[in-house]
């Protein structure tokens, strides 16, 4: 999987390209947590290049949840594509995650409602 | 004409009847005449012993309105009785504008009680007209005169009253009162020089009355003379100039940008939130973001039973940004809050929730009421918090469906891959949403031990399970499904078949195609439909040789969808496999076809798609001409 990183002032979004499995969801914690040591702790990810996600890029995206939660971050979701957005509803993962259907709604939310 | 006369003079008399109903009669018979003495008559009828009755005929009144009536009822204004006096006022007030003439012509009247319910009346009903006559009034022998026309000049509101106000509150010290608050209603800037210099009165009520007017004018620029009284030891009158910055804030849109010193307000405006007033509530809610504490927490959460659904909701978003600060003060509310506002709390706690606090909400996992059993459940899936698994484990025996479902999405998404064995026991919940709670639950939580379970589910007596197994193993989607699903692809039961090869076709990597080749061969069309497509998508297009007999499958969708799945390769060469059924007998075929060589390409597809676009079907033809437009762009 590729990660490419823009940054928006304090936020740093990333946008997620190929299959969400153990590896890359390993990678993705490794990046995030990298970010944190810099104090980067407002995090969107952008999925709409995820076309596949696994039980492990499940988990991967769970503990960066609560990584984020333990550093009084933010942790958003934007553009899950179709199959990506039917796991997280059977899961019930869209009832913890903060998703947006598009990244610019997932911006502007930072405006309303800073990180803890 | 006479007779009428004969029937007024009846009517009259009837007023006097004992009987009520013979009365009542007399007052709607009255109500069709519009003569002085049927008005009369109905004058007379407000002191019918009758309270139905004098409302009848007070209503009647009302309606006619006119000088006659007008004069009448100002002759009640100097009763003894006080009811009829209050009846006839009240009835003034109704008939309005058309009152006012009457009344004025009757301001200059002997009776100074007379004199003083004119005036009254005329500042009810708010006629410009009267301003100069009440106007007058200021300068009345009668104290209580002077006063009530300082007050009735206020409801009017007229500007052109401001000079004899200042007047008057410079001349008469009976009327100051009344005086400065009319100035405060009419709201004339003009005057706020005048107010500002009666804040230095020594008079306590002056000077809150000053305050007051000052805040009803509503001007920004007011606030500098109103900030050094909010630190003013007499708390009546602190909280009287916080009243006024509120009332100027309403005023200006909220732009008041003084460093207010909220903090010693905070009763105060969390008073004024549970008494449900507008203007403080809208005040202390838009200063939040920028004023934050222990008190003003507790503030808010003492609060949150007493506002609406809109003013709740910017709370809970506060409550939320306060986050940690507030997460000790929440748990202590939760102990003694009703349930409505548990959930709402537990709503707010959500947002921050972590191990620690989570520690403090166990014991909500028995509170009595089932939503909110089922919320703590929700919110302990997200504190992370593994030691809230005995509790979840608990709520998943609860009674109730969708708390045991609530239990198992959250032990799901602590990811307790040691409850596994435990979670599997809900997919035997007789409840379908405890059923897909467990299964979604055990989709996250994955692993070796997990997909294990699965497989051997494959097997189990329950077709409903087997499924279940099924689609579980594709969502879970790690390398150890894999083999499972291959087995699947041999299962008896056509939907599971399916599933696999789509769940495959999915994860990808599979090691062996040739289950896939079999199920090509599939006596179920969905699953010859399933295989054609995994194996285009795993293997591209070294797979087209082995799918192309499909083409010609006895079954039309199966024919429809392998010409798709080629089609979707965009292999120009495949062309020459789809160009044959551009001439298919059915229309569907073509349909399918025209798509495909869209995606593909080929100029040999050309003279057919041109003599398609003329066909009559018009699905078809606009296919054809889409298919040439993209062809086109393509060459």
């Amino acid at each position: 999987m590729d990660i490419k990183q823009r940054d928006q002032g304090s936020i740093a979004i990333l946008d997620l390209n190929g299959r969400l499995d153990l590896s890359s969801g390993t990678m993705l914690k490794e990046h995030i947590k990298k970010l944190f040591e810099k104090n980067v702790t407002s995090i969107h990810l952008n999925l709409s290049g995820v076309d596949f996600i696994n039980s492990s890029g499940l988990g991967s995206l769970v503990s960066i949840m609560k990584e984020t939660r333990l550093a009084k971050g933010r942790f958003t979701l934007s553009n899950l594509a179709n199959y990506v957005q039917e796991i997280f509803e059977i899961t019930q993962l869209s009832h913890i995650f903060e998703i947006y259907t598009t990244e610019e709604e997932a911006l502007a939310s930072y405006q309303s409602v800073p990180a803890n | 004409m006479e007779n009428t006369v004969v029937n007024i003079e009846e009517l009259l008399t009837l007023l006097q009847s004992p009987d009520f109903y013979e009365r009542e009669e007399a007052v709607k018979q009255l109500n069709l005449s519009d003569s002085d003495e049927a008005v009369a008559g109905l004058v007379i009828a407000l002191e019918d012993p009758d309270l139905g009755i004098r409302e009848l005929a007070a209503d009647c009144l009302t309606r006619k309105k006119g000088d006659t009536v007008a004069q009448l009822l100002i002759r009640f204004l100097g009763s003894e009785d006080i009811g009829s006096r209050n009846l006839a006022s009240e009835i003034l007030v109704k008939i309005g504008r058309d009152a006012v003439p009457s009344l004025i012509e009757y301001l200059n009247d002997d009776d100074h009680d007379i004199r003083k319910f004119i005036t009254d009346i005329l500042g009810l009903i708010g006629d410009e007209k009267a301003v100069e006559p009440v106007c007058q009034r200021l300068w009345d022998e009668n104290a209580n005169v002077v006063c009530s026309a300082a007050e009735a000049l206020g409801e009017i509101g007229s500007t052109a009253a401001v000079p004899h106000l200042l007047a008057a509150y410079d001349k008469i010290e009976e009327v100051r009162l009344q005086a400065v608050e009319a100035l405060g209603k009419i709201g004339d800037p003009s005057v706020l020089n005048k107010l500002y210099e009666i804040l230095k009165t020594d008079d306590p009520i002056i000077r809150y009355a000053g305050l007051e007017a000052i805040g009803e004018v509503g001007r920004a620029d007011s606030i500098e003379h109103l900030v050094p009284f909010l630190g003013n030891e007499d708390r009546l009158i602190a909280e009287v100039a916080m009243m006024a910055v509120i009332k100027i804030s309403r005023k200006t849109g909220g732009k008041v940008s003084y460093d207010l010193p909220l903090n010693n307000f905070t009763d105060f405006l969390f008073d004024g939130i549970r008494n449900r007033d507008r203007d403080i509530t809208e005040f202390t809610l838009s200063r939040l973001r920028h004023w934050f504490g222990r008190e003003v927490i507790q503030g808010l959460l003492n609060v949150i039973d007493y506002v609406d659904e809109n003013d709740l909701l910017r709370i809970t978003e506060i409550l939320g940004e306060a986050g940690h600060q507030a997460g000790k003060l929440i748990v202590e509310k939760l102990k003694t809050a009703s349930s409505s506002t548990k959930l709402k709390l537990l709503d707010v706690i959500r947002q921050f929730i972590d191990e620690e606090l989570a520690e403090d909400i166990l014991d909500l996992a028995s509170d009595p009421d089932q939503e909110v059993r089922q919320k703590t459940a929700h919110v302990l899936g997200v504190s992370g918090n593994p030691r809230a698994i005995p509790v979840l484990k608990a709520l998943a025996r609860d009674p109730i469906g969708h708390v045991r479902s609530a239990a198992y999405s959250a032990m799901g998404w602590l990811c307790s891959y040691d409850e596994a064995d435990f979670i599997f026991e809900g997919l035997d919940d007789k409840y379908p949403d405890v059923r897909e709670a467990a299964l979604g639950a055990l989709i996250i939580v994955g692993g070796p031990r997990v997909v294990q379970k699965f497989y051997e589910d494959l097997d189990h007596m329950d077709i409903e399970r087997q499924r279940l197994a099924v689609t579980a193993l594709g969502w879970i989607g790690e390398e150890e499904v894999v083999l499972p699903l291959l087995k699947a692809i041999n299962h008896s039961d056509p939907g599971i078949r399916r599933s696999a090869i789509t769940s495959l076709s999915k994860i990808g990597h599979v090691p062996d195609l040739h289950p896939f080749v079999l199920a090509l061969h599939d006596e179920n069309t969905s699953v010859r439909k399933a295989a054609v497509s995994a194996l285009l998508s795993l293997n591209g297009e070294a797979a087209v040789e082995e799918v192309t007999f499909l083409l010609d499958d006895e079954d039309v969708w199966v024919r429809f969808h392998t010409i798709n799945a080629i089609g979707e390769l965009g292999i120009s060469r495949l062309a020459e496999l789809i160009i044959p059924f551009l001439e298919d007998d059915l229309d569907i075929i073509k349909l399918a076809a025209v798509k495909a060589i869209a995606h593909l390409g080929s100029r040999e597809a050309l003279p057919v798609l041109d003599r398609l676009r003329k066909e009559k079907n018009q699905d078809l033809a606009k296919a054809a001409e889409m298919a040439l437009s993209t062809m086109g762009g393509k060459q």
